[in-house]
Parts: structure tokens; sequence; C-alpha cells
């Protein structure tokens, strides 16, 4: 599939507020689902995921902490596994399936994960907070019982300036070995 | 920080994507994982303008062994390269490589083996962003005419830190690349070109499509070794890969690797001979080599990357040394 | 403490981790607001030039751009946290003096045109001479960074207490030894942001990370002159601060006079090389110590000289050139004692306050101790526990140290990592090692030193607490909603907060003094109490009892010993209200503090009202043959008066090891190509990871502070500085080599091991 160099119209919806174009900006047509729902959306090709979610789809609870892979605030999961937003062209995504930290639990009820989180303090500041339950998420799906080496090493990729990771592990570690196990999967 | 615009390319398949790339030339770049490639377009080290995006390639992805050669698509992503029994089996250096890349959750899913290989060579006065290299004139990586990493140098010092692409040198791998042309096979040493300004044998219109790797045989044995500052995440300050036989309680063939020292890891052929037909036992010897890769890679480094180059030099032989021992307790572990 | 509590003192969720985990919480840079413009800086190029000449006008003319401002834009009003160090134009007109810093900024459609608008605008730069290290800068002929301060010195605080040289003669055995350390860094999670509006009446609302929002609208109004009500800095969600946050940012106001001139809200955010270069860093610091001691190890005089690396702006320079020392002589008893601190300008980005205050100078202090301790045949332990500050005492400045667990910490820690069974006693290359600190709770911060709170209450019983608190992700705001919900027999879901905004909530210090629970929550607590009061005066009535026989739990008013006369809460407040007197409540706290004390004109006096303390024991592993350091386990304990959320001081000690020890010792430091900074990111800038980090004991230590709101103090500072100086000990001692260069990186770690068998040889 080569993508049609249109001229670029502006479209209707969030694109339409900015108002100006300052020159013609080739969009193109992008389809995947965002925690389950079909999203349809023009875009630009130079945009990154975390640019479309935290913009386009105004699911700002995905962080940019240093826009080059590093920190992992930025961290979704793409058809299950974790991968840094920052560094991922939206246009690669395109009829993939997208799940943020919106996506878990369910309306006003934190999933168990989440619920862990807060009873354990592995919470501070909250910046990292998204991107660190998704890496986890990604760890547990693979690995439904992770020993301590293993959640750090499944986290070794989000940096927490707050909390020294102590409570995060312990959070994580609850939730595998208590009663929570069944619900901990997406 | 926004990415420069581009056009963007996604081929249905390869013969597609082969086309696209011939007609695009030198005006086009390959995105594989990406990990690599957006940091850099981020920081305007470079501005394409097409983007090739092989999402849609089939069939470049998968490990198998076949009449000898370990054949890795170009695509196979890291996580499979991890958990492939072949790999583990035949290759420990590369799993061993493959797993201290980065951290799961930034490369393991998205990066692919031939992403890694193609791994860009890097330098801590180019790898920063446009406004931290205004200013001043460019380096030679950078289309300029000096360098900062080393006063006076007359070309790019920057090194190759993949740790792929380090294992792979020690373990012998040829390249395949293929255009509309037809295909080509280069061994890894020839891909590599040991060229800061321009690191890979790759002419426009061509794409890395497959690695072969040669069946080691009997009593072979290989480790990777890797110093960083932190346990996950980092790029390697140093790094040695060491493929090894060992027949009858002594060295046979031997190939030793060194990365993060020059523009591409080093094939230490002097060396790695030197071991050849010494008991596997011989610490003395073991040693030697291991100071004698030191002293030949300390003539590729500079001090471009985050530590001191002393450290770095000092490591290589620490790295050779542990990567030697490994090696042969792999290769006599799993005779039996 | 007999009083038995429902929620202080418990291991409680915080109320704010729900908004948290599911990302639903507001940063900075989340904010949308309609026809919102992009903001962006052009940064000078050099880091010392003139400016002859900047041209904004094809920048003014690229579609898309609506306001381009520089120098010009600015009423010229100085910045400085002191009146003697203002000393910064928020957008230059003179010079630029460090690489990055502002010379201009646009507010565009978007951030495509934004950054196009940069590259119009033309500026016309003279390139000065530059200086990038403080030997270098004093030394230099000029021109100096800023007029005024010749040979570029910026501070210099002189403190000197007893008899120097009487006591160096007494002593039985003097030692001198330089320590330097290279900039450590915030590093907090989220990259500066700053989003402002103007509304048609001229009043400004601007949203951005602050570790005070009173800091910020001050300087903010008078930069803009605009009166102060007018100024609005609102709540935000805060991703960390750990000293780097508390001062007004050029961010602030660029984007303020960009949403002014264009007319449409401007939001900036920063780059994560911008949040590390453009705000604050910490400084470098070379530390020459003299300490001269009795046979026992007791310290009879001390002499320290400290070379601070300022970069190219005052900032809280007079404050941060002196913590370090008064860090330590809240510590340690130092009869003669003197210190010589200099602050220096250099052309580099700009230092502020870090958590981990002058890590040469804390962990030169505590290794030198060691050094001595093992000429004269006695353990760290001892001799820590021989030199540490009693409650009771005078600090050499004269602060009068009222709750102190210091002993206490430090008999616990070496009791809890077995110091005794493991020093002296482990295999090679294994090494243990002790720090001891001390950290203010407050210090004299003028009329910004007292905190005030507001309880008003809903006629369901429901309360809303207005402080001026902020919570930079510590759990400030959990702090208030604790005590409140404790003193007035709520639960925790009962009480609202409205905190940290400056239209609505009043004078509060801020959290960069380490001071919120002590002010902030007194008042809170203060509050709280008044507000009772006034229910029981009307419950009284209703009871016929006596107000001092009413209890308030579980959102009853009953007397006590007969739990079913009782009036709810709610009733209680509805009588109010129809009596004509509507209950709410007020408090107020002001540490008290010599606000004679003035840091650099006037050291001395009472500092603050409370110090915590710590002590930290780490045990490491090196590899003798990378040297590479794994650290094993480190036992942190800190006296913190009183834990009002044990679970919460956890986290502080927790993530003070990770980031003062485990980072600050072994990886955390900036390295330079001239005055542009080589690690500006994460990527080469290495803070601990999960893998990285070692088992972690907590002690909670409780010496009640008589003042502080149920006895608390500053909780987890102190283990942020003695986990530093443990981890500096104990590589030291498994070396068997005194490292003096900060952080110990394994290059340093095998030199030193390297030259240590030269010598043997």
């Amino acid at each position: 599939m080569i993508v049609k160099e249109g001229a670029g119209e502006s479209v209707t919806g969030p694109m339409a507020k900015r108002g100006i174009k300052r020159f013609m900006k080739k969009k193109i047509p992008l389809s995947f689902t965002v925690n389950g729902e079909e999203v349809e959306l023009y875009i630009s090709p130079n945009r990154t995921l975390l640019e479309v979610l935290r913009e386009e789809l105004e699911l700002t609870g995905t962080k940019e902490g240093c826009g080059e892979g590093v920190c992992g605030s930025c961290t979704v999961l793409c058809d299950g596994v974790p991968v840094r937003s920052c560094l991922t062209l939206a246009m690669e995504v395109d009829r993939h399936d997208i799940t943020t930290v919106e996506g878990l639990g369910e309306q006003g009820e934190p999933d168990p994960l989440q619920q862990s989180f807060i009873d354990h303090g592995a919470v501070q500041c909250g910046f990292c907070t998204p991107g660190m339950l998704m890496s986890v998420k990604g760890l547990l799906k693979r690995n439904p019982a992770p020993g301590e080496e293993e959640i750090r090493r499944g986290i070794s990729g989000n940096i927490c300036r707050c909390t020294g990771y102590t409570k995060i592990v312990e959070a994580v570690t609850a939730v595998t070995t208590g009663s929570n196990r069944k619900n901990h999967e997406g | 920080m926004i990415i420069p615009e581009f056009e963007y390319v996604a081929p249905g398949d390869l013969q597609e994507a082969l086309d696209c790339l011939a007609s695009h030339g030198e005006e086009a770049v390959v995105l594989a994982g990406g990990t690599d490639l957006l940091v850099r377009l981020k920081q305007r080290l470079l501005k394409p303008r097409f983007v090739v995006s092989l999402k849609n390639l089939r069939g470049l992805e998968g490990i198998h062994k076949k009449d000898g050669v370990i054949v890795l698509g170009a695509m196979t992503p890291l996580v499979e390269v991890l958990e492939s029994e072949t790999v583990g089996k035949y290759l420990p250096a590369l799993k061993q490589a493959v797993e201290k890349i980065g951290a799961p959750s930034i490369q393991h899913f998205r990066g692919t083996i031939g992403g890694n290989l193609c791994l860009d060579t890097r330098c801590l006065f180019y790898n920063q962003s446009q406004f931290w290299r205004s200013g001043r004139t460019p380096c030679h990586k950078d289309s300029g005419k000096t360098c900062y990493a080393e006063e006076n140098s007359d070309r790019c010092r920057s090194a190759n830190q993949s740790d792929g692409a380090c294992a792979l040198m020690a373990l012998g791998c040829d390249v395949v690349l293929a255009s509309t042309g037809g295909q080509r096979v280069l061994p890894v040493g020839e891909f590599l070109t040991g060229k800061g300004e321009s690191p890979f044998s790759i002419e426009p219109g061509e794409l890395v499509v497959e690695l072969r790797v040669p069946e080691p045989g009997e009593g072979a044995g290989s480790s990777f070794q890797k110093i960083t500052q932190r346990s996950a995440i980092d790029f390697a300050l140093v790094s040695a890969a060491v493929s090894l036989r060992v027949q009858g309680g002594r060295f046979g063939g031997v190939r030793i690797s060194v990365g993060g020292a020059g523009a591409a890891p080093l094939f230490l052929k002097e060396a790695s001979a030197t071991l050849v037909g010494k008991p596997i036992d011989d610490n003395r010897s073991i040693d030697a080599t291991s100071g004698l890769a030191r002293k030949h890679a300390s003539a590729f480094m500079v001090e471009n990357l985050g530590s001191s180059l002393e450290y770095r030099q000092k490591m290589v032989h620490v790295l050779v040394r542990r990567g030697i021992k490994e090696a042969v307790a792999m290769a006599t572990g799993c005779c039996g | 403490m007999e009083k038995e509590f429902s929620l202080i003192g418990k291991r409680i969720p915080r109320v704010d981790s729900l908004s948290r985990v599911t990302g639903d919480v507001q940063f900075a840079a989340d904010l949308k607001l309609p026809r919102m413009l992009v903001g962006k800086i052009k940064r000078s190029p050099l880091a010392h030039a003139k400016i002859l000449h900047i041209d904004t006008s094809r920048a003014e003319r690229l579609k898309g751009v609506k306001a381009v401002v520089t120098g010009q834009d600015t009423a010229g009003v100085k910045w400085g946290v002191f009146r003697y160090t203002q000393d910064m134009d928020f957008l230059p007109r003179d010079k630029v003096r460090y690489f990055g810093e502002e010379i201009a900024a646009v507010a565009a459609v978007d951030e495509e045109s934004a950054l196009e608008a940069l590259d119009l605008i033309d500026v016309d730069l003279e390139e000065l001479p530059a200086v990038y290290d403080p030997f270098e800068a004093m030394a230099s002929e000029g021109p100096w960074i800023h007029d005024g301060y010749p040979n570029n010195v910026n501070v210099h605080v002189n403190i000197e207490v007893g008899d120097i040289e009487k006591g160096f003669s007494e002593s039985y055995l003097v030692r001198e030894d330089t320590f330097t350390a290279a900039e450590d860094d915030y590093f907090m999670s989220e990259p500066y942001a700053v989003t402002a509006r103007f509304d048609d009446e001229g009043n400004l609302e601007i949203w951005m990370p602050n570790a005070g929002p009173h800091m910020k609208s001050k300087p903010l109004s008078n930069a803009l002159q605009m009166p102060l009500h007018k100024v609005k800095v609102r709540k935000i969600a805060i991703g960390g601060a750990f000293g780097g946050r508390s001062e007004i940012s050029p961010a602030d106001y660029i984007c303020a006079i960009l949403s002014r001139k264009s007319g449409r809200p401007v939001k900036i955010i920063y780059t994560r090389e911008e949040n590390t270069v453009n705000v604050r860093m910490g400084h470098a610091l070379t530390t020459t110590i003299k300490t001269g001691v009795d046979r026992e190890g007791k310290v009879i005089a001390r002499d320290i000289t400290c070379y601070m690396d300022g970069g190219a702006y005052s900032s809280t320079g007079p404050i941060a050139t002196s913590v370090p020392f008064l860090c330590m002589e809240q510590a340690y008893r130092m009869d003669n004692v003197r210190y010589n601190g200099y602050r220096i300008f250099t052309n580099k980005p700009i230092r502020g306050m870090i958590r981990m205050h002058g890590r040469s100078f804390a962990c030169g202090i505590d290794l030198q101790l060691d050094m001595l301790g093992e000429e004269l045949g006695i353990d760290p332990v001892t001799m820590r526990l021989r030199n540490a500050r009693q409650p009771g005492e005078y600090t050499p400045t004269g602060s009068y140290v009222s709750s102190c667990g210091l002993t206490e910490c430090i008999e616990k820690a070496a009791l809890k990592s077995g110091w005794k069974e493991k020093y002296g006693k482990l295999p090679p290359w294994r090494g243990i090692g002790i720090g001891i600190n001390s950290v203010q709770t407050g210090f004299p911060l003028g009329i910004r030193g007292g905190s005030q709170a507001i309880i008003k209450f809903n006629e369901d019983g429901g309360v809303t607490l207005i402080s001026g608190v902020v919570d930079n992700g510590q759990g400030n705001d959990n702090m208030l909603v604790q005590v409140v919900a404790e003193e007035l027999g709520l639960t925790m879901d009962d009480v609202t907060l409205i905190t940290a905004d400056t239209e609505v909530t009043p004078n509060d210090p801020g959290s960069y003094s380490m001071v919120t629970t002590f002010a902030g929550g007194n008042a809170a607590r203060l509050a709280a109490v008044d507000a009772r009061n006034k229910l029981f005066a009307i419950a009284a009535k209703a009871l016929e009892a006596n107000p001092e026989d009413l209890m308030l739990r579980d959102k009853k008013i009953f007397v006590v010993g007969s739990p079913d006369r009782f009036i709810p809460l709610k009733k209680a407040v509805r009588m109010g209200l129809i009596q004509g007197t509507p209950v709410s409540g007020e408090g107020h706290y002001a540490p008290k503090v010599d606000h004679a004390r003035e840091w650099v004109k006037n050291p001395e006096g009472q500092l603050s009202e409370a110090f915590s303390f710590g002590a930290s024991i780490t045990e490491v592993e090196v590899d003798p043959e990378t040297g590479i350091v794994k650290a094993l386990e480190v036992t942190a304990a800190q006296d913190c008066g009183f834990a009002l959320n044990p679970m919460l001081v956890e986290g502080q000690f927790e993530g003070s090891v990770a980031m003062g020890g485990q980072g600050g010792m072994l990886t955390e430091h900036h390295f330079w190509d001239g005055g542009r900074c080589l690690n500006p990111t994460q990527l080469e800038y290495k803070v601990p990871l999960a893998c990285d980090m070692p088992r972690i004991n907590n002690i909670i230590v409780e010496s009640l502070d008589p003042a502080g709101p149920y006895g608390a103090k500053e909780a987890g500072m102190s283990i942020a500085m003695s986990a530093a100086q443990a981890y500096a000990a104990a590589i030291s001692n498994a070396i068997g080599v005194t490292l003096t260069d900060f952080p110990m990186t394994p290059e340093k770690i095998l030199k030193a091991i390297e030259d240590k068998n030269q010598q043997g040889k």
C-alpha cells in the first residue's frame, strides 16, 4: 500500500482548531484502536504515537519525560507488548491495538494493579506512574508470576526519581501473589 | 521535539520496498523498529525526504537453521532472538548481547536484529540536539570538517556501540543485501566499514534482508561481555565478544571482537591467533592475549563516550579475558 | 504521646494516588486551553557574549506567529532571590552569560511554525571570553560575568566561632583533606512546562511546577508590573522538585508576556535538555576540610573552605553557599569552627539548591572522621557517637536544638545493619560505612516564613481546607487531609483541598525549606482545632455539657465517657448557620526563627525551629577488576520527630537512598565541553534504575519535637545526605582507599585500587 500523495486538505475535527495551515501539509489516514475504541484520523506522518495520543485524542495520561525513549514515561502497550510511544511514528500502529493507562480499570474503578500501587505507596509525584503501570502490564502478560528480580528487570526501562522503586516492586509482588492474580491482565 | 516533516511510504512487500528505495535513493531512510532512527530525527542529525516503513513486509522475520547456517531474518524482533532455542544453543554470545541491549520495554519488542546491526555509530559530541550542536562548525559525521572528540582528527572518531554487531563480528556473519538488481552477500567485517562518516556498505536502494551465521560446530562456545554504568538502558562503554572452539583441551579457532572502540566492532585477528593451540587452562596466555587485544583496540579509541579513555581501554583487557573464560566454559560444558 | 489516633501515625494510602494511577491528574504540559499557542524560546549559542542586535521582523511576518518577544519587551526589572542578588533579566538586554540562555521567544499556532520562527530571528552577538571553572573564573582578568562582582566572586559566607588556632594547637591529631564533586542534578520526572493566559481584565492565570506558588507570584507581579492580586499562580500537579523549582524561571515570565502580547493562552513545554540546562542544577564543589581531634576522637577544631561553581547567575546563592556547612554544624558538635564558603560565577548553567546538599562537603566531613578514627584506632560508628549532636545544645551559629534523636538513629542503624559483626570482618572487596547528617526544618524567609490555613464547612459536615501548601509529589496534600480529618473526626474522603493557588490560598513558605509539615501542617491542625472549638461551643449548649468534656470522632460530637450523648457534626454546623455563628476555622504557624539572621551579613541566631537527623549505613561489594560497585544493603534511620504516615515517610527514605546514595555517589555527575553540558538527558546522566537498587531497611526514630505537629519534623532529606556519605564510606572501606572525588565512578575506584597496589609493591 503506497500512500497517495494528496494535496493535503485541512480537515475537520481537532486539526481544524489550528485554523491556519502554513503550507499544504500532507495528511494521511490512520486507523487503529485505542483502549478498545476504533479511531480514525488524518495525520501528518511525522507525528509520533505519543503526540497523537496526547494532542489528537486528548489522552494525556501518557507522558513525555525525555522524548528519546529512555525514561519510560511514554510507555503504552501495542498489541499487548510495551513500546515507547515517543519513538513510534503514529503511522506504524495503523491497524494495531493500543492500550494506554486510561484503558486500565473501569470508569472510576482502578484495576487490581492500580489499586495495589495506591495501597502500597508506589505513587509519589505520579509522573512516571502511567508508563510504569504499562510496563508492568506487559511483563505480567508474558510472566504472570515474576519474582523480585524479574519485576525489577521488567521495569528496568522505567525511571522513577521519587520512590527508589521499593514500593513499586512491593505493589507488583502483592498483586501477583495475592488473590487478585486473575484480574491483572489488560 | 517534533520530527521534521517527511513523506511516509509503506510498501506492501519486499519488491515494492526495493522499487521504492531504488527510486528515492539517498533521499530515503528505512524504518524498521525506529527506536534509534526516531531519536536521530528529533535531533535533526538527518532530515530525510522519505521514510520507507517496513511494517508491512512479511517473510523477513524468523530464525531457522539450514545446511550448517543459522539464518536470521533482518526484521526478526529482538525478543524472538532472545527466546530462540537455536540462538540459545548455537550462538550464546548473540543471545547475551541482545539481552543486554537497552531495556525490554524500549527495544526488545520493537527493535529488530537487522536494525541493531545497522545501529549508527555514536559519539557524545555528535548525538546531541540540533541546538547543542549549533554555534560552532559541524563535525565530520555531521557533514563538517572537524572532530570534537579528538583534536585535529581528520576523520570521524565515533564508535560502534551495537551489542548485536559486536557479537556477530566474533561469531562471523554474512549480511545479505537485496536491491532491485538482485542480492549480494558481504561478510560483516566488510559490511561494517569502520568509517564513522559512513559506517555501512549499503548502496542507495539496498536493504539488509538476512543475516547468516555459520553453525559453530563441535566444541564451540561464545560469550558477550559489556561494561555499562547501570544495569539496563545504557550503550556499551566498551564490549567484547569471543567465539571459539575447543579441541582436545586446546584452543581451536578463536575470534575476538571489541565494541565501543572503533567505528565498527574490531575483529582482533592477531590477538585471536595468539591463543590457537594453547591449552584452555593456560591463564597466562589468556591474559597475554587479552592484553594484546587491549593494546590493539586502544589504538582505535578516543575519549568520545561517557567514561575515561584509560578506563575503557583497561576494560578491554578485562572483558576479553572474561569472554574467553566464559566461552571456554560454554564449549566444555556443552560438549559434556 | 499517649493519645490514640484514628488516622495520624497510620499507614494510609494517599488521597491523590487514584488520579495518578488513572492518568487523570493534570500536569502543566497536559493543560489545553481554547486557542492556545505553542511557545518556544530562542537560546544563545555562545556562553558569554554581548548582545549587539536582535532582529525579529522576519519571524513576526511568518504566518502563524502571533507574538515575538525579546529583552525589549520586558520592563527591565531584574530578578534575584535577595535584594542584593538581583542580577537576572528574564530576557537579557545587555549580554548572555551561558550557553543556552534565553534571548527571544515566539508564540505560534503550532510547534513547526514556532520552530521556524526561531530560525528567522537574527541575533548579532559579540563573543566574550568565557570561563568554565571557578578557579579560572576567580583568576580571570575580565570582563567579569557580572559588573560589580570582581573576580566573579558572587557570594562569600564567613562564619567563625570559638578559637580555631587554639583548638588546633590543643588537638592530638590534625588532618587536612580536599574533596571535590562535579555537579549533580535533579532530573525530576516531569520536564518543566508553563501555561499562561490573561483574561480581558488583565488578570494573569499561570500554571507551572513550583515549590511555593507565592514565591512565583510576587516576582511575576514585580516583573510584569502588575499588582499581586492580579497574578494567579494556579494549583497544578507537579512531577518532582527536589530543590530545583523554587524560583521564578524565565520560562514563567516569557510565557506570560507572550500571552499578554498575543492575547491568547500560551504553553511552553521544555525538552528534557532544557529542563536540565535552563532551569537549575546542583553546584560543583571543592571543599578543603581541616579537622583536629583529641585522643578520644572528639572534634576540637575545624576549618572549612568551600568553592562552589555557581554558574551564570546568583539564584539562591547565599543559601546554597551556607546550607552544606549548616547541615554539618547541626549534625556535629564543633566548638571551634571556621567556614569560608565562596560561590563563584562561571559561564555555565545556573546552579541552585539540591536535595543532596554539597556532596563533597558532607562526604568529606564524614570520610575524614573515618580516617582520623582509623589513625586513633576508633571505629566509624564510635567516632559519630562521640561527636553527634545532642538535644538541648546550641549549634556553633547559635541555633537551639530542641529535639534530636541522632544517637538513637546511629545505634539503631548500627544494630540493624550488623555493624559490629561486619566492620573490619567482611570478605575482601566488601565494605560497610556510615554517614550522619542533619537538615533544617524551615529557615528564615522573612514575610514568607509562616503558613496560614482556613477551614470552611459544608452543611453536610464535609470540609474544605484552604492552604498555601504545595505538593511536589511527596504527599503534602495528603498530609493536610490526614491532619484535618483527624482533628475533626472525619474520614479522608470528607476533606476537600484548595491548595497552592495564589488567588485564594493564604501565605505559605513553600516546600523548599522542608517546612511544609511543620508550618503548613501546624497551621492546618490549628485551623481544625479552632473550628472544633467553635463546634464544641455550639454542641456544649445543645448537649448541656462543658466544651472541655467533648470529643469529636466518626463525625459525631459526644461527651467523653458517655458515647450516647452526642450530636452529629453536621448538626452542629447547621446549628451554627441558624444561630448566625457559622463555623469556620483559622490557623497560622510561623516557625520561631531569628528574623535578624541573614545568610551573609549575620549568620547567627536561630536558623530553624527544628532539625531532622539521620544516619545511614551502607554495605557494598566492589568488583576489583572493573571498579563496579554493587550496593548490597542500606539501612536508613532518620529522626523525623513523628511519622504522620509511616508508609509515606518510608517512601521518602527509599527515594532519598536512590538519589543521594545510589545515584549521587556512584553515577550522577555532569561533564562538560566548555559551556556545553555533555549529558543533559537521562541517557548519559545516569539516575538509578530498578535493578540497580539494593535492599533498604527503614528505621523511623521519633524524638517528638515539641513544636512540630504531633511532633513531626522534616522527613527524608537527612537520608539523602547521609546515604551519600554512607556509600562513600562503604566504598572506601571496601577498597582500603579513601576516594576524595565524587561520584565514585568505576574508573576512579579502579585507579585507586591500582595506585594502592603500586604503592604496596
